[in-house]
């Protein structure tokens, strides 16, 4: 490279924003694309429903309840959310702008891959967090009214289940770095977190007793168990099935520290697995 | 040369052993307005994709303002606008809004954006449209936008990858009308195309290409002035009769001779002003009342076909 390029180089970059900058644009008008499109609104439409069943069953069972017991009914179904709000807001990230033609219209500007793709993460991310926010905040209401008591536990559940989200945008934004379609991609998102997943972890937990606390499905349910105090221990049952035979059940449970740090790996490396894919990917169609 | 805003030296692409740009140079000068010339499958949109930073390169290199798209895309890109093959807009925003996303990645202050998105959409005359969201527009519309959004920011190289392609008639006449304004401003301009009456029309540089292989390059002026073959269309008082363009045919130079009306007929003739005077008079010497004696603007046509032709 010759010095002259190098010069030039830099001249022009003094007059760009700085790739930070960036992605403070990128995010806030991928935000502004979820609020205009039906997405965020849709989302938050599933919510509401969720919200109002479980109120609706908790309100009307007679059940002596705790705070920590009624926001871990609600926590039960925190995955549900994350697992839309992963399709929704992560499914077709990046694949959209290569099937939708926009990366004609994005990708010629004086902006680096790296900034775009942190930016529309960054803006995922707030709309799972929104998402999220809302739904804790209620379920910590109902707590503190049916429960007589504020839960602690719930507030943990709502860092585990924050980070669960990001986890799984992250995976969402790798399976749309290389899918070529956007309906394939949101659709593999989707059945990769609501059942995929939780096949191969019942396969190897329940029947070949390996404890699957790699996986982040796995690592995401601490959400849940979180509230339950004690915490649930690993048990194994021997179950005599007659002439001499027995079978063995194996009962997983992650181990919070060891979720946290899975979820946290994976979110980062599909993100940079992602955006090495998203570099390198070429607008040919 | 070191100061050219577009300069391309030895670039090759290669789609899985397809070659569809093989070795090409060219240099684009300051100021001008180059037709990048070429039949369908040529290699522009891919030589465009890469100046654009939408495909890397398979070999050589390519440099914007004097920096390498290559190795630093974003400051090479600093000062371009382009529009590359028929772009598409996010649906849920406006022109406005889309006009103030690139114009906030690029840099421009909010007033520079208000102020300029104004003029570039009163150029493209979407003025009325410019809250409504882009989702429902038209082809055209959409093209109208993104030659808006390709301005904004006055880059000093505006790259445009067949901007009239997929419009109507009236759509074609006025994206014309638009290249001819950007035209009297000092950008520089690289398009590509496979309209020769637009680049004849608008252009001052042309530079040909056929199977990712640059056959010529230079200015309008010259290249026309070289293409030695014009086509000659000729009206007269008598009605074309076998007989007629028999005897026409047999004067000397007349070369690929149909008839094209009534009382109309069109040859090719090899040759400068010189020859085409002398042609006339021996036409007239037929007996023929010409009423009108006119080079076809169809030029750079016969030169287009002759060399394409010779690189098969
Ligand atoms: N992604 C790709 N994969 C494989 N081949 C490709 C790809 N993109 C382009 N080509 C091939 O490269 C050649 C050049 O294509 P290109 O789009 O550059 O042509 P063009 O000059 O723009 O043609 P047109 O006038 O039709 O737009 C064509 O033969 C095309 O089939
Ligand atoms: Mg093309």
């Amino acid at each position: 490279m010759s010095e002259t390029n190098v010069n030039a180089a830099s001249r022009a970059a003094r007059e760009l924003p700085s790739d930070l900058q960036q992605v403070g644009v990128v995010a806030k008008y991928d935000i502004m694309k979820y609020l205009r499109s039906r997405r965020l609104l849709g989302m938050l439409i599933i919510e509401a429903i969720v919200l109002i069943a479980i109120t609706a069953l908790l309100a009307t069972s007679n059940n002596p309840k705790t705070a920590d017991g009624v926001v871990g009914q609600y926590a039960g179904f925190a995955t549900i959310l994350i697992v839309i709000g992963a399709t929704l807001f992560g499914g077709d990230a990046i694949v959209s702008e290569y099937q939708g033609r926009t990366g004609y219209l994005l990708f010629p500007n004086p902006i680096k891959k790296v900034s775009i793709i942190v930016g529309k993460f960054i803006s995922s991310v707030a709309a799972m967090v929104l998402i999220l926010a809302i739904y804790y905040a209620i379920a910590l209401v109902a707590g503190l009214v049916m429960g007589n008591g504020f839960s602690t536990l719930g507030l943990a559940s709502l860092g585990l289940a924050i980070l669960y989200g990001i986890s799984a945008l992250a995976v969402a934004f790798l399976i749309s770095s290389f899918m070529k379609g956007t309906a394939g991609s949101l659709i593999l998102t989707f059945a990769l977190f609501f059942f995929v997943l939780d096949i191969i972890s019942s396969i190897m937990g329940s029947l070949g007793g390996i404890k699957p606390w790699f996986l982040v499905n796995f690592a995401g349910t601490s959400l849940s168990y979180v509230t339950t105090d004690p915490y649930p221990v690993d048990t194994i049952q021997s179950l005599d099935i007659g002439a001499g035979q027995s079978m063995t059940f194996y009962y997983f449970y992650p181990d919070v520290g060891l979720s946290i740090a899975v979820m946290a790996v994976y979110a980062v490396v599909a993100l940079v697995l992602a955006y090495l894919i998203f570099r390198r990917r070429e607008m040919s169609a | 040369m070191l100061g050219d805003p577009i300069v391309i030296q030895s670039l090759t692409k290669d789609f899985n052993g397809f070659r569809a740009v093989d070795d090409l140079s060219l240099t684009v000068r300051q100021g001008s307005f180059l037709g990048f010339l070429g039949p369908n499958g040529a290699g522009k949109t891919t030589t465009i994709k890469i100046l654009t930073n939408l495909l890397s390169a398979s070999g050589g290199s390519a440099s914007l303002n004097g920096i390498d798209v290559v190795q630093h895309p974003k400051e090479a890109l600093a000062q371009v606008g382009a529009v590359v093959e028929t772009p598409e807009f996010y649906p849920y925003l406006t022109p406005n809004e889309t006009l103030a996303y690139l114009g906030e990645i690029r840099g421009m202050s909010k007033e520079d954006i208000s102020r300029r998105t104004k003029v570039v959409l009163e150029t493209v005359k979407m003025t009325e449209w410019a809250d409504k969201r882009i989702g429902k527009f038209s082809k055209g519309m959409k093209q109208r936008v993104a030659i808006a959004q390709a301005m904004l920011h006055e880059p000093s190289v505006i790259i445009l990858d067949e901007p009239t392609s997929g419009l109507d008639p009236r759509g074609m006449y006025e994206v014309r009308e638009i290249l001819s304004e950007l035209k009297k401003q000092d950008y520089t301009i690289f398009m590509s195309s496979h309209l020769l009456n637009e680049v004849q029309e608008v252009c001052s540089d042309v530079a040909l290409i056929n199977r990712g292989r640059l056959l010529k390059t230079g200015s309008v002026e010259e290249l026309l002035e070289q293409a030695s073959v014009k086509r000659i269309e000729v009206r007269t008082i008598q009605q074309m009769s076998g007989e007629l363009l028999n005897s026409i045919s047999k004067i000397e130079g007349v070369q690929e001779l149909r008839a094209s009306g009534e009382n109309q007929f069109m040859f090719s003739l090899t040759g400068k002003d010189q020859e085409q005077a002398q042609m006339l008079l021996r036409l007239q010497s037929l007996g023929l009342n010409v009423v009108s004696y006119k080079e076809s603007g169809l030029a750079l046509e016969s030169l287009y076909m002759s060399l394409i032709k010779d690189s098969r």
